[in-house]
């Protein structure tokens, strides 16, 4: 189909060129194309290749698939994990540095400022480190039942993730608000 | 149906020049370079011009969400060498795997207990802050290896893990002086609610 048309389109330019009495010597095909090309040493050619990977399109993940229960709660396990141990290596490395800092993190002085914080801010603390705590001390032992290889069935990690769901958020409440 | 699929072809079928472009074969002053007919003549890394909506939307039916960028790729070899595989070694995993369930197994009675007795005695209270340290550990080197690839970035994976292992060693250090010194983790956590 093309190449029908590029014979007819050269025909047809050859009648019209002025200078079609110009010789050309038969058998010889003359094509011209129209790809700009230019030497690129091999070391260039693979920082355009990289350059060029990193325009490829990112593979959708997460946003993608429907909020269920399973994988939601796992994600949630680590968050809320980095959640606590993030802080107590605060914690830890603040307690550290006190001395050199000057600041005061014995337990007496943290009760004491704890102690003057309004109401709100007590029960917002409260929360921020309880609902975490539960919710990952839950999910954890259900990780490792199915570390046991127990309950793999979808119905079964269901129901168990929204127990884990449920308890944390009972116990979460309980410590948050009363104990 | 083709202008849905490919919608450069359409930009060059409606531009007024497009009879003239696409009759002359030889003469390239007429092709101008912006246009989809040089675009796809021309090597692949040189289409820039093009519009980079027009480019996707022949195979993306939704807006593409990008959480983060991709980090860099490079290509290590030849698509015909084989992935490497490690040595196998228990030190590396079943152990390794065993280690941190024990770690972890470990920690449910040390963290049922306060709540049951109030508090825990100084030697359990050590035993708890010992397995919270390792245990907190083996997290965040999980998330190391999982976020910061070492094919990918192996200067943020080695500074990330080096981090991590400075910042382990300075809180069991830290764990160790609030253990001798003060009053201990779960009484100071008792002590703090009830205040």
């Amino acid at each position: 189909m093309a190449s029908q048309r590029i014979f007819q389109l050269g025909l047809r330019r050859a009648a019209a060129a002025p200078g079609f009495t110009r010789f050309q010597p038969a058998g010889r095909m003359v094509q011209r194309r129209l790809a700009a090309t230019h030497n690129v040493s091999s070391a260039e050619g693979q920082e355009i290749l990289v350059k060029q990977r990193l325009q490829r399109p990112v593979s959708p993940h997460l946003t993608i698939y429907r909020p269920q229960i399973t994988w939601y709660a796992s994600s949630f396990n680590r968050i809320t994990g980095i959640l606590l141990s993030g802080g107590l290596y605060i914690f830890g490395l603040s307690y550290l540095a006190a001395p050199a800092l000057g600041w005061h993190l014995e337990t007496p002085s943290l009760v004491a400022a704890v102690a003057s914080w309004p109401v709100a801010v007590k029960i917002a603390a409260k929360a921020t480190a309880a609902f975490p705590f539960f919710f990952h001390s839950i999910n954890g032992i259900r990780h490792l039942t199915w570390d046991l290889g127990i309950g793999f069935k979808n119905k079964t990690v269901i129901q168990t993730g929204w127990t884990a769901v449920g308890l944390t958020v009972a116990l979460g409440a309980y410590y948050t608000f009363v104990g | 149906m083709a202008s849905i699929m490919r919608p450069g072809l359409l930009r060059q079928a409606c531009s007024p020049a497009a009879s003239q472009r696409m009759l002359s074969t030889f003469a390239a002053s007429s092709v101008k370079r912006s246009s989809p007919l040089a675009q796809q003549i021309r090597p692949a890394f040189e289409r820039s011009s093009i519009l980079k909506s027009t480019r996707v939307a022949a195979f993306h039916a939704t807006r593409s969400q990008q959480i983060l960028p991709a980090p860099p790729q490079r290509v290590v070899g030849t698509a015909n060498d084989p992935t490497p595989v490690p040595p196998p070694s228990p030190s590396h995993g079943s152990y390794h795997w065993s280690f941190e369930r024990a770690i972890s197994a470990g920690l449910i009675p040390l963290c049922v207990a306060p709540f049951a007795a109030g508090s825990l005695n100084p030697v359990m209270d050590s035993i708890l802050c010992a397995l919270l340290v390792v245990h907190s550990h083996i997290g965040f080197e999980a998330c190391i290896i999982d976020y910061f690839p070492k094919r990918r970035v192996p200067l943020l994976f080695n500074s990330a893990n080096w981090a991590l292992r400075i910042g382990t060693v300075l809180l069991g250090l830290s764990l160790y002086s609030f253990e001798t010194n003060d009053v201990g983790i779960t009484e100071l956590v008792k002590r703090l609610w009830a205040a």
